[in-house]
Parts: C-alpha cells; sequence; structure tokens
C-alpha cells in the first residue's frame, strides 16, 4: 500500500511537470551510457580547449574528452540526449547544449558535467550555444528557440525575436494576438525559422538558420538586424576567411561569400550538390567545407579554388578542426583523422 | 534358464525349417532392395532447428510477417572491380528476375537494386524527392549508371545491396517452407541445384563471378558433397572384405559376412523409405556404419563356426552351435546399440531424431541378419580339408601372443594399466570440459573451409557491411507501439547497447531507421537524427518504414532488432545471447518484451542451447540403456562395470580428443558420442560373456581370460582394426563433418577394442579377487 502511494505521487509530479513549460530542470533524465562505440558513433561538434584538451560531442549524450587527439575518454554525463554544439569559454568553462533543449555545463574542463536545462516536453533542439564571459551567454535552437542566462547558467531565460521574422510574418503574428490569443501562443513557438549556428566576430554576433535566415547583433543577441536574403535554402555555418570576408554555407552545395559584412553575398561555384554543414578555417590560412556524403573541400587561396578531397565512405561529415598537423573531423561515425600532409 | 530354453527353442525351429527362412528372408529383401531405390536424399531447413526451443517457438510465432531464417543471398561480382557498366546491369536484373520467378522464393522478399522496393529520399529547398533507385526509364549509359551510383549511395544501401567498395551487388531472398502455390514442401536441394543451373551456371561469365550462400545452398552443396559417400562406401567394402578373407581364408566365408552386412543395409534404407522417410545428407554415414557393425558381428559368426567345424563339427552343427553361443552377447549389443541410438529421440532436432531412427533401425535389423540368417546361411557351407586343417592347426604363434595378453588379467600388470588408465581419463576429463558447443569456424561447418561455398561466404562478408549471421531479437509489444516515443527509444538504447557487445558488427531496427528518416525530413541534418517525442512527427518518420523491410509489422506490435554478426562461432553467439537477455530484461517491462531470437544465428543460438542441454542427458540414457541391458543379460554387477567403465573412459577420451582438434559440438558431432558408446560396447561384451561362465565355475581369471582371447581375440582384433581402416578413409571426404566424424569414429573404434582387451581384463583381475 504504501510503495503504490509512493509511486502514484511521483507519477503525478512527472505528468506535472512534463505540463509546464519552464525554464528550469524538470522531470530527471537518465545518465549516458558509458559505451566504447561512442568514438565511433554519431557526432556533431569537437573544440580545441585552451589548446590543451579536445571536447567532442555526439548523440545520446557522448561526452568524449582528448589529451592528443588520438585517445578519447568518455565522461560522465547526467544525459541520454543528442548533443549539437559545445563551446569553452575558458580552460574549466564550458557548454554543451541539444535535444530536449538540453544546457549541460562544466567547471573543470568537461570531466563532469551539470544539466542547467532540460524541457523535453518541448521536443525542440538546441543548435548552439555561445557565451561572451562566465555570466553572459545565449543558446539557440530549433524554431526560433532561445536562451539568454545572465548569471552563467544558474537560469535561462527564454527570448522570442520577432525581428528575425519576415514583415508578413510580423504583421500576421500581432494581428493573432488580438484574434486568437490561443493560437498566438503556439504559433510563437513555430512561427520562426531554425536558428543553426552561432558566430562571433569580434563584438559582431553572426547567426545563420533556415530558409536563408542571416542575421546579425551588436548587443549580444538582444537586438538582431537580419541580412538581405540571398538564398531560400538553410543555411548552416558561417565564418571569416582570413581574407576578412565571411563564408556562409547551407543546403545542397551551397556556399556564399560577402566581402562587405554581410551587405551583399556572391554564391561559390563548387561542384557539389551534398549539404554543407560547417566551415572552418586554421592558423595557416586553410579554409575547411564539411558536409554530407562525406563532402571536404580544402582551399589556400580564401575561396578562390577548393580542392575535393571528399572521404569515399560516403559518412556524413558535421564539423571539424585542426589539432597539431591534424584535420580532426567530427562525423556520423565518430572521430575521423587526417595529417593535413595528407591533403597535398 | 528360462533364456537358454527359449534359444533352445529358436534355434530347433529355425535350423528345422532352413529352407523357409532363407526364402522368407530373399522375399523380404528384394521388397525393401525396391522400395530402397526409391529412396531420397531429404533435407529441410526446420530439420535442423529445435522446434521446441524458446528462441524457436519466438521465432516460428513470428516466422509469418517477417519470414524466417531461410534466406538466400547471390552476390554478382564484376571481375573489374567496379559494377557500373551496361553488361553487369543487364545480368543483374536478369538474374534478379530468375530469383524472382523460382518456385520456393518469397516473391516479396526479393530484393536487389532493382526491387521496386528499392528507394532513395533526399532532401531538396522546397522539401523531399525521391524514387526507385532504378529509374523507370534507367538506360544503362554512363548518365544513367551515374545517376544510379548517386541513387544508391543516398539510398543508404552501399555495404548492403551494394559491396562497399562497389565491386557486387547484391540479390538476396527469403525461401518458403512450404510453396503457397502447389502446397508442397519445398525441396531444399533441388532448389539449390535450379540455382546452380539457372542463376550460377547462366550469368556467369568471364568478366562477372556469382556467389551464393544461405542454408539451402549449404545443404544443396552438402548434399552434393555426400554422394561422394557411395565412394568411400565402395572402398569400405573392398578393405573389409580383402581383410576378411585373410582372416578366414575362405571365399565363401567371406561373402556371406559381407553379403548378410549387406542385407542389413538394404532393409534399412528399405524400411527407411516405407515408413515415409528420406535420407538425409547429414545421416548419409549411418548406412556405412550399419554396414560396418553388421561386419564385425558377422566376423564374429564366421570365426565361431570356422573354429568348431575345424574341431570336427559339421558345418550344420557348427553353425547351429555358434547361434546358440552368440545370439545372447550379440544380441545384447545389437539391442543396446540400438536402444542407445534410441536414446537419441529425446533431443528435439529433426535431424538428430531422423539420425536415431535411421541407426537404431539399421542395428536391430542386423540382429536378423547377421546373427540370424547368417547362421542359417553357414549350415550349408562345405568347408574344404585345407580350410579345416589350416584352422585346426595348432597356432603357437596367436597363442603365444594370447598367453602374453592374458597378463593383462593378473593383479601385477592390472594395477599399472588401471593407473595409465586413471591418468589417462582425469587428462581427458579435464581437457572434456574445455570443449565447445557450436561451430567454432567460420562459414558453413559442414564444409570445408576452401570449399566455394565458404569462400563465397567469405567473400560477401568481406565486400559487404552484412552477413548471413544475423540474430533477430524480437521486440514485442502493444500495438502502434512505434508511435510512442517511450517504446521507441527504450529499442533504441537496446539496440545501442548490443552494437556495444563485442562480436556485433553492426544493427538495425525500425528505431534506427526512424531516426534517419526524422534527419531527411529534417533537410537531411544529421543533428536531427533522433525520435521525435511529438507521436505526429514519430508517426511521420516511422510510417515510411515499410513492412517488407522485416522492421515491423503490420500494426508495428512486433519490431526486431536485427544484429549483424562478425561470425557465427560459438562464443560469439553466446555472448551476444547473454547481453541481449540482460539488457532485455533492463529495458524490457509486462508490456514491452524483447524476445529472443529469430534470424540464421538465432538459429543456431537455440541450437547450440538445445544441443548442450541435451549432452549431458544422452549420455545419461546411453549409458543407463547399455548398463540395464548388460546386468539383465550378465546378471552380474562385475561384470557390467568391468564393460562399462572402459567405454566410459572412452566416451570422455574421445570427448577430449574434439576439444584437442577443435571439433565443436555440433548437431552433427553430438551423435558421435552415443554411436561411439554403442558400437564400443560390442567388444566388451563378445570377450565377457565367454569369460563369465568360467568365471562362474571358479576357473581362474587368467585363464578365462586366455579361453576368450583364443575363441574371440582375433575377432575382436580384427574388427576394430577393419572398422577403423574403414571410416578412416572418410578424412578425404569433401563434407568437414564427414572428416569429424571420420576421426571421431576411428579415434572409438580402436580405443574402445583396446579398452575391451587391455583395461577390461585389469579390472576383472579387481573385481573376481577370488578366481
Amino acid at each position: 500500500m504504501g510503495k503504490k502511494m509512493i509511486c502514484l505521487v511521483l507519477l503525478y509530479t512527472a505528468l506535472s511537470s512534463g505540463a509546464v513549460v519552464g525554464n528550469t530542470t524538470q522531470s530527471q533524465p537518465e545518465p549516458a551510457y558509458i559505451a566504447a562505440m561512442a568514438e565511433k558513433a554519431l557526432l556533431t561538434d569537437i573544440i580545441n580547449v585552451a589548446e590543451q584538451n579536445l571536447v567532442a560531442v555526439g548523440e545520446r549524450g557522448h561526452i568524449l574528452l582528448s589529451q592528443d587527439g588520438v585517445n578519447w575518454q568518455q565522461a560522465e554525463v547526467p544525459l541520454q540526449a543528442n548533443l549539437n554544439s559545445v563551446y569553452f569559454l575558458n580552460k574549466q568553462q564550458g557548454w554543451a547544449v541539444g535535444h530536449d533543449a538540453s544546457i549541460l555545463a562544466t567547471q573543470d574542463g568537461g570531466s563532469s558535467w551539470q544539466l542547467q536545462h532540460y524541457a523535453p516536453e518541448q521536443d525542440k533542439p538546441l543548435f548552439d550555444v555561445y557565451f561572451t564571459n562566465s555570466k553572459d551567454g545565449v543558446a539557440v535552437g530549433a524554431y526560433g528557440l532561445f536562451y539568454r542566462t545572465e548569471d552563467g547558467g544558474v537560469s535561462w531565460q527564454r527570448e522570442f525575436h520577432p525581428e528575425l521574422l519576415s514583415e508578413d510574418d510580423q504583421l500576421y503574428l500581432e494581428e493573432l494576438q488580438e484574434t486568437d490569443p490561443e493560437l498566438y501562443q503556439i504559433e510563437l513557438g513555430a512561427i520562426l525559422p531554425h536558428f543553426n549556428r552561432l558566430y562571433a566576430d569580434g563584438n559582431v554576433l553572426y547567426m545563420v538558420g533556415e530558409a536563408g535566415l542571416a542575421a546579425k547583433s551588436s548587443d549580444n543577441g538582444r537586438n538582431w538586424q537580419r541580412l538581405d536574403e540571398f538564398y531560400n535554402g538553410s543555411l548552416f555555418d558561417i565564418t571569416r576567411t582570413s581574407a576578412m570576408t565571411l563564408l556562409a554555407v547551407g543546403l545542397r552545395g551551397h556556399a556564399f561569400q560577402s566581402t562587405d559584412q554581410g551587405a551583399s553575398w556572391q554564391q561559390l561555384e563548387l561542384d557539389e550538390t551534398a549539404t554543407l554543414n560547417s566551415v572552418f578555417s586554421d592558423q595557416a590560412g586553410r579554409l575547411f567545407i564539411v558536409g554530407n556524403a562525406g563532402s571536404l573541400l580544402v582551399s589556400k587561396d580564401n575561396a578562390a579554388s577548393f580542392a575535393d578531397l571528399s572521404r569515399a565512405d560516403g559518412k556524413a561529415i558535421v564539423n571539424g578542426l585542426v589539432w597539431r598537423e591534424h584535420l580532426l573531423l567530427v562525423t556520423e561515425t565518430g572521430i575521423k583523422t587526417i595529417k593535413l600532409s595528407e591533403l597535398e | 534358464m528360462t533364456v537358454n530354453r527359449l534359444v533352445n527353442k529358436f534355434e530347433y525351429a529355425l535350423f528345422r525349417h532352413r529352407a523357409l527362412v532363407i526364402v522368407a528372408f530373399l522375399l523380404a529383401t528384394v521388397f525393401l532392395l525396391f522400395k530402397a531405390t526409391s529412396i531420397k536424399l531429404d533435407a529441410a531447413f526446420t530439420k535442423n532447428i529445435p522446434l521446441q526451443h524458446q528462441y524457436m517457438q519466438t521465432y516460428l510465432r513470428h516466422a509469418q510477417d517477417f519470414g524466417g531464417a531461410n534466406n538466400i543471398l547471390i552476390s554478382l561480382c564484376d571481375e573489374s572491380g567496379d559494377i557500373f557498366n551496361a553488361n553487369f546491369f543487364d545480368t543483374l536484373r536478369k538474374a534478379h528476375d530468375e530469383l524472382l520467378y523460382t518456385s520456393g522464393v518469397d516473391r516479396v522478399q526479393v530484393k536487389s537494386l532493382f526491387s521496386p522496393s528499392t528507394r532513395f529520399v533526399e532532401v531538396v529547398e522546397d522539401g523531399f524527392a525521391g524514387g526507385p533507385v532504378i529509374p523507370a526509364d534507367f538506360i544503362a549509359n554512363s548518365d544513367g549508371l551515374a545517376k544510379v551510383k548517386e541513387n544508391t549511395e543516398k539510398a543508404g544501401i552501399v555495404g548492403r545491396m551494394v559491396a562497399d567498395d562497389y565491386s557486387c551487388a547484391m540479390i538476396s531472398a527469403q525461401l518458403l517452407e512450404v510453396d503457397p502455390d502447389t502446397g508442397e514442401k519445398l525441396d531444399t536441394i533441388g532448389f539449390a541445384s535450379t540455382l546452380e543451373q539457372n542463376i550460377r551456371a547462366k550469368f556467369q561469365s568471364d568478366s562477372i563471378s556469382i556467389h551464393i550462400i544461405g542454408f539451402a545452398k549449404m545443404v544443396g552443396d552438402v548434399a552434393d558433397g555426400a554422394k561422394g559417400v557411395l565412394v568411400f562406401f565402395a572402398i569400405a567394402i573392398a578393405v573389409t572384405s580383402v581383410m576378411v578373407f585373410f582372416f578366414c581364408r575362405s571365399l565363401m566365408l567371406t561373402l556371406l559376412p559381407i553379403a548378410c552386412s549387406l542385407i542389413a543395409v538394404v532393409w534399412q534404407m528399405g524400411l527407411l523409405s516405407v515408413m515415409g522417410f528420406g535420407i538425409d545428407p547429414m545421416s548419409i554415414l549411418v548406412p556405412f556404419l550399419v554396414f560396418a557393425i553388421g561386419v564385425s558381428h558377422g566376423v564374429q559368426m564366421i570365426n565361431s563356426t570356422g573354429k568348431r567345424v575345424a574341431a570336427g563339427m559339421d558345418a550344420k552343427t557348427a553353425a547351429q552351435a555358434s547361434f546358440r553361443k552368440l545370439l545372447v552377447p550379440g544380441g545384447v549389443a545389437l539391442l543396446s546399440d540400438t536402444v542407445g541410438f534410441l536414446t537419441l529421440l529425446i533431443i528435439e532436432i529433426g535431424v538428430i531424431r531422423e539420425l536415431a531412427i535411421t541407426a537404431s533401425l539399421g542395428v536391430a535389423v542386423i540382429i536378423l541378419t547377421n546373427l540370424i540368417l547368417l547362421p542359417v546361411l553357414m549350415s550349408f557351407v562345405r568347408f574344404s580339408r585345407g580350410y579345416k586343417a589350416r584352422v585346426a592347426a595348432p597356432s603357437p604363434g596367436a597363442d603365444k601372443v594370447w598367453f602374453a595378453l592374458s597378463a593383462f588379467a593378473t593383479r601385477k600388470y592390472a594395477a599399472i594399466i588401471l593407473l595409465v588408465t586413471a591418468v589417462l581419463f582425469g587428462f581427458g576429463y579435464l581437457q572434456s570440459q574445455q570443449l565447445k558447443i557450436g561451430d567454432l569456424h567460420e562459414g558453413a561447418p559442414a564444409l570445408h573451409e576452401d570449399s566455394r561455398y565458404n569462400l563465397d561466404t567469405k567473400l560477401i562478408t568481406e565486400r559487404y557491411a552484412i552477413s548471413v549471421d544475423y540474430l533477430n531479437v524480437m521486440v514485442e509489444t502493444l500495438p502502434s507501439a512505434c508511435t510512442e516515443h517511450s517504446i521507441m527509444a527504450r529499442i533504441d538504447n537496446f539496440q545501442w547497447l548490443m552494437e556495444n557487445v563485442e562480436g556485433v558488427q553492426s544493427a538495425v531496427s525500425l528505431a534506427s531507421v526512424s531516426k534517419s528518416i526524422n534527419a531527411a525530413f529534417n533537410e537531411g541534418n544529421v543533428k536531427w537524427r533522433v525520435l521525435p517525442r511529438n507521436t505526429q512527427s514519430l508517426v511521420q518518420a516511422s510510417s515510411r518504414v515499410e513492412t517488407s523491410t522485416g522492421l515491423l509489422n503490420a500494426d508495428c506490435s512486433v519490431m526486431p532488432v536485427i544484429l549483424f554478426l562478425e561470425d557465427h562461432k560459438a562464443e560469439t553467439i553466446e555472448r551476444v545471447v547473454a547481453a541481449a537477455k540482460k539488457y532485455g530484461a533492463e529495458l524490457g517491462d509486462e508490456q514491452t518484451r524483447f524476445m529472443l531470437a529469430s534470424g540464421p544465428a538465432g538459429v543456431m543460438a537455440a541450437t547450440n542451447e538445445a544441443v548442450s542441454e541435451a549432452q549431458q542427458p544422452m549420455m545419461w540414457y546411453v549409458y543407463g540403456a547399455v548398463i540395464i541391458l548388460c546386468l539383465l543379460s550378465f546378471r552380474s554387477l562385475r561384470a557390467t562395470i568391468s564393460v562399462i567403465v572402459p567405454l566410459y573412459v572412452v566416451s570422455v577420451l574421445a570427448t577430449a580428443l574434439m576439444t584437442k582438434l577443435q571439433i565443436g559440438l555440433t548437431v552433427s558431432t553430438l551423435p558421435v558420442i552415443a554411436l561411439g558408446v554403442g558400437i564400443g560396447v560390442d567388444y566388451g561384451i563378445y570377450i565377457l560373456s565367454n569369460m563369465t561362465q568360467m568365471l562362474r565355475d571358479g576357473a581362474p581369471l587368467r585363464q578365462a581370460y586366455f579361453e576368450a582371447l583364443k575363441e574371440r581375440g582375433s575377432a575382436v582384433l580384427f574388427t576394430g582394426i577393419t572398422l577403423a581402416i574403414g571410416v578412416s578413409t572418410w578424412v578425404f571426404s569433401a563434407l568437414k563433418f564427414q572428416v569429424d566424424m571420420g576421426i571421431l569414429l576411428t579415434f572409438m573404434f580402436i580405443v574402445n577394442m583396446l579398452g575391451a582387451i587391455v583395461v577390461l581384463p585389469a579390472l576383472a583381475a579387481f573385481l573376481w579377487r577370488k578366481n
């Protein structure tokens, strides 16, 4: 009898917490499995932490740590959701975000992780996270999901950015707010495009996303200015090249370059049809574009020309970085390491 | 005494109506020969399965929806290393169509690049695009082939339908146990030869090689190899005849036991045919075994009769006396063989049961042919004076040998013998505990490693990401469970945990496919490779998967997790099964059960378990039967112990030999132990039955043993060696399991004989202390 009562109470709290859309950790997720195959499973992001450590994140709450780029240890993570992005502010402090609007934080360089935000009932993933200092940070995701913290992630506030909507959509929303408040609430959660990636360029924060979304903000994302549309497909990443141009990549082999801080864009002629997931450069000024179907494009002349070094296995490459004369790629089949000399 | 009276009565009746007896046997033989000629090689997938096993119950429960484990893979490989050329695609299409219209094939389950269910999906700016991998307007020119290559990559079938390096393409199919059109049982061997003729012979060329694997093909190859058994049969008959002739130096006496043993084989085959059985390729050696056992008893009979004739009796009296003298020990020996083989019936695997019936029938028949017909026939033999003189002539050489051997029955030697035996037993016992269950090697264990079938298996496992060694864990849950995030997530977790188990190469389930589809719905972005929590989105992802994929049934209340294994070695399967049980218990509940198992490796898991569970009981039953029969016939515990102990030591040593030679305990090797016991007991019974009377009369043990050796020793030695030579030729067989059986039986024949001649008297030396 006593046991039954406890079960009922637990069930009730689980249901009730699910019903409330909130911004704090609610139902308790299961911790990630520590699994030998984690480094061969889907990985989505990798970061170089103070030139000392590598941290990669991926599906099922996998967070992998390495000091040499060869041997990887899986960290204990209190969550099984797929992680999409990782960001480190300094050697110690970092955040990782992913599905179920999850935000994890570490204070010890990635060895241990605490759950700061978890909202499975929203069924929306976060795609990127960025901190300007140890207090102020933003996390962005699907359907315009946008969170801000001013206390290092102790609490996260949801923000809605209607300025990123088209004029038509903005008018529609205003009208709806008066005529049908219920539908208005629903639309708030779905009308914005996916926010796919943040890129901090000095004091300017760029963001790219679904259906050609490209925007910039000079106040840490409180106010956004949408760039003139130059593509109707999704953009997945944006970066600045060593020639100070901006480069954005997206769906089905599309890549665009801007020499005027995003005011106007020119499409690059790439012989590529696969979706491009990420663009990044190394200290030597080499530019790498990676994408689905094993796509790997390398440019040594700031995107004037690209060598096609796509991988024969056709596995999607999600992101990467250069680390001690090696190109480390995070792919749908885990870490891939290529010697830079092999790319010559 | 009553037994004696019965034997006397029987003897009297038999030898009074000798002509009648012979005519009756003749008629029966003609009839059964006629029947025997129509016997067929018969193999069926289900016969090799322990149908009562829990796993197989799961398998059978879902066979209707998910097809069986009886599949066939045909890989076409282009010698140039690249399949994208017109000739290859033309051949692939023709081969696909040919297989589609081969009877016995489940047409819905025929899959290749050319099957309509092979589709790709891709993401474009305004949503989805997709279609068949090979478009309807496909023309095999460079543009068309490039398009197909692109679609192949998008469809994610590289490694499954196309080799990893694009050098081969696969056609896969499942076979139906019963043809739905004709209602007839699938003729597996016929199907295999159809594949050879209509696929391999037709489409193999200088530029395209064809590789076929799957149970049906394996059985077909085994059946082909089994036909070679006739050669071994001929060799065995020849070797045995020559040996018998040198033993008895009489053409007539050579012919009679050989003929009677062949009659036993004819009867056995005829009776099987009458009972409606075929002969399974796996038990193709049994007739040979029957022949061998027949000869061994026949030689005792001619030995006994010959010695009596030489002593002055006429043929009829001598034959009659031999009959009287040998009916009981021979009958008991053969009866224990029969019962021993019958105990194999407890193993719920069709082929082993058939083997039990085939073997016990054959051995029972020998009682008639070699203990009854043979002496009756011998009573007509006219022995030449030369023969009598030869046999009657004192043989001081042989007697000297026998006398020397009889020293084994003295305490001094006996102690040494028993000590050595004990050491051997101890060593053997330790080794025998290491015996592995199941197949220890890659490929089909029935066939040699360099057989074409196993080379084909190797090629396919090397070039593709999949293999035939897969195990399905059937997730039995609620209707429409594929729309419930919590259930799908558990399936997904289960799959992931299993993918981390050593020996699991890859895995697939509706959960993992739904995740990929969800990513596809989200612009092909792998970051969306999750199970949506939202029911509509989950339905959107999972409903695109058709039941023909084998990943779900019509109401998705059953969803298999398919685990592709690296190999089918027993330890791999054991490890995977143990992990699946553990994780299944952790993640499952009343509503969602992770049930083992289907798929070829699931069948192997069940078979391994059934075989390993059967091993101990089988030994108990075989020994139980032999012990009871020995007790009944000898009416002496001491005699029974003397016969059984050496026999058991040999069983253990044979098991140790299996460990040493890396022969696993499988459906084909399990019965060998039982067969070995059945055959090995003969020697002991013949030797001891000759001794017991003398011992009862108080004769010294060594004396009794010496007499037994003089009377039957040569026959025992002779049969042991002859049978061993006969079976040892099997090591040249085209079939690996025959090689294994040959080695084990040779060992058993020789060592059992040694056991009866060396260990039995040593034991007796301590058991009959008064003598």
